[in-house]
């Protein structure tokens, strides 16, 4: 168990569509510590989506392991350490501790603020409504939009949007958070505060897995860097020395584009 | 907090070339009415007064009969409600069905996949995503029979149906004969109620289907990812947006199940339009029974369409910032 501080360990993933013609992901390796932030950057269609959304099972893998948290969530069964016996994975459990956050936010729309952070603590993990609004009104206080709890989404701006997309998935109290290109729709104007809320989750210690082209917040925030391109993962290392000192021809004809 | 109710103020539409435009369009729409009226105004009395086809001195008898359009009335809306219920029941089983997850070959492959493993999977390990063996894996027997089921249905006529089903399964199944309620045959209720039920269950799950699948695959995804399992995704997240999108196809279903229940006479259900046949037996006066049944038809599916389209307004106000 070299490997057991890892909270997720991405072993030899691969993802092909039409018998292999395309291949989204081919043959990605890759751990993300506990209490570390890793961000993922590449050019569009290089399978970092794709990569970060294998995760928690939203794209099923052709083939290779996930272990997360000691279990390869790839595989229907896995050996309970304890018992020694064989039990069924259950996705729904583990995808409860991946908070994710999405390019497009996906609030419920016919849902109030409150009630879009409240569901799921209410209904996955039965807890109390009273208790659960009472935490969802907390978070809210924390990204500043406790006024706007009884209001919908559709009344909200871009950047309020996505910032209650991230306490909603906060709500469930994550082992991970996983954001998908979570400041893309974004007015520029907006983009800022959203960082903000990712930089304080960073510093408070949450683990995090981000896709972004954001290469401002990837060096400020990053503690290390993933770079893909055509599925594979061409180089990964500290933000600053992968910044400064690129190695792969690749990263670098993609640094100098977006820097 | 207190704004978030208020609606905008609607942008000022009429500027003064549009209110010569709009002016217009009010008056051509005038004429249109006054013609159209003015022509049925016009036929009617053609009919009364010169060919004679309808009879006013023939409604105070048709109305002696008014006993039996009340208990065509009654059974009309009887069945119609039965229907609803039976078909929208039956229509969202077959909608879950359509879209269920029930796969025997990739069930068997991911449980032994050591014996069944290469429905999923080909000899280099990698997940199938085409081809035959790919096919067999995805195939799911619930979802082909309730498709195969609303094809049939809405590719026959309902008149074919409701033999079939009389003449075939309601000669082997011998129901009761007594009546309810002292007026309606059970025996020839039950079959119509029956039939129309299976009938506007294919109907209606398509409905509810294209309601389903018009939700965007984000909300799926994101009530999944906070770890709600499909059933609560359905029923939380898909469910009352699809409802939204379909109030409108479902209140036209409702209006067209009241109409096409006159069909269910032809095995005698004593329905409305049976009661029509009863009186134009009895008194050899066919218009004027035809008429009062249309209104009563009217009058029944006119304001129900506009009730339904009325709460949809309302359902529709959480939407409006």
């Amino acid at each position: 168990m070299a490997m057991s501080d890892n909270i997720i360990q991405v072993t030899d993933l691969k993802k092909y569509y039409n018998h292999g013609a395309i291949k989204a992901l081919d043959g990605v390796s890759a751990g993300i510590r506990r209490g570390e932030v890793v961000v993922v950057i590449g050019p569009s269609g290089s399978g970092k989506s794709t990569f970060l959304r294998s995760l928690n099972l939203l794209e099923e893998p052709t083939s290779g392991s996930i272990i997360f948290e000691g279990v390869d969530i790839t595989r229907r069964k896995y050996k309970d350490p304890q018992t020694g016996k064989m039990v069924k994975v259950n996705i729904d459990k583990h995808r409860q501790k991946m908070g994710m956050v999405f390019q497009h936010f996906n609030l419920f729309p016919h849902m109030t603020i409150l009630d879009n952070m409240t569901l799921a603590p209410i209904k996955v993990k039965g807890t109390n409504k009273a208790e659960a609004e009472e935490k969802a009104l907390a978070l809210l206080e924390r990204v500043g939009l406790r006024d706007r709890a009884a209001a919908y989404p559709i009344q909200l701006s871009g950047g309020q949007k996505q910032r209650v997309a991230i306490v909603r998935a906060l709500a469930m109290e994550p082992e991970v958070m996983l954001f998908d290109e979570p400041t893309s729709a974004l007015d520029p104007e907006m983009v800022g505060e959203v960082l903000d809320v990712m930089r304080g989750l960073a510093q408070e210690g949450m683990t995090m897995a981000v896709v972004t082209h954001e290469m401002g917040f990837a060096r400020e925030v990053g503690d290390r860097v993933l770079f893909m391109a055509d599925g594979r993962l061409l180089e990964e290392g500290a933000p600053e020395s992968l910044f400064i000192h690129p190695q792969n021809p690749r990263l670098q004809d993609f640094l100098s584009k977006v820097l | 907090m207190g704004d978030f109710n208020r609606r905008k103020n609607e942008p000022e539409r009429l500027s003064s070339g549009g209110s010569v435009r709009q002016g217009v369009l009010t008056l051509a729409l005038l004429v249109f009415y006054i013609v159209l009226i003015g022509g049925a105004v016009a036929l009617l009395v053609h009919l009364v007064e010169k060919s004679h086809i309808i009879r006013p001195e023939n409604f105070p008898t048709v109305m002696r009969y008014s006993l039996l359009f009340r208990q065509g009335l009654a059974v009309t809306i009887l069945l119609a409600l039965t229907t609803v219920i039976i078909g929208f029941i039956l229509a969202i089983l077959l909608a879950v069905m359509r879209m269920s997850n029930f796969r025997p070959a990739l069930w068997l492959a991911k449980n032994f996949p050591n014996v069944f493993g290469f429905f999923e999977r080909d000899a280099q390990g990698l997940k199938r995503d085409s081809g035959f063996l790919y096919q067999v894996s995805q195939f799911n027997p619930l979802g082909f029979f309730a498709t195969a089921y609303v094809e049939v249905m809405r590719s026959t006529p309902v008149l074919v149906q409701i033999l079939i089903i009389y003449h075939s399964v309601f000669t082997l199944v011998k129901l009761p004969t007594f009546q309810m309620f002292g007026f309606i045959a059970f025996n020839r209720f039950v079959p119509g109620m029956v039939t129309m039920g299976l009938n506007s269950a294919a109907y209606l799950c398509e409905i509810i289907r294209s309601g389903m699948q018009s939700v965007d695959g984000g909300q799926t995804e994101a009530a999944r990812c906070l770890g709600l399992k499909q059933v609560q995704n359905l029923r939380y997240i898909i469910m009352p947006q699809a409802l939204k999108n379909i109030l409108p196809a479902i209140a036209n279903e409702f209006v067209v199940i009241i109409k096409e229940s006159a069909i269910t006479y032809v095995i005698g259900v004593q329905d409305l339009m049976s009661s029509v046949n009863a009186v134009k037996g009895a008194t050899y006066v066919i218009m004027e029974p035809l008429m009062i049944a249309a209104i009563i038809y009217f009058c029944l599916c006119f304001p129900t369409s506009k009730l339904i389209a009325y709460f949809e307004r309302r359902m529709r106000r959480g939407d409006v910032r």
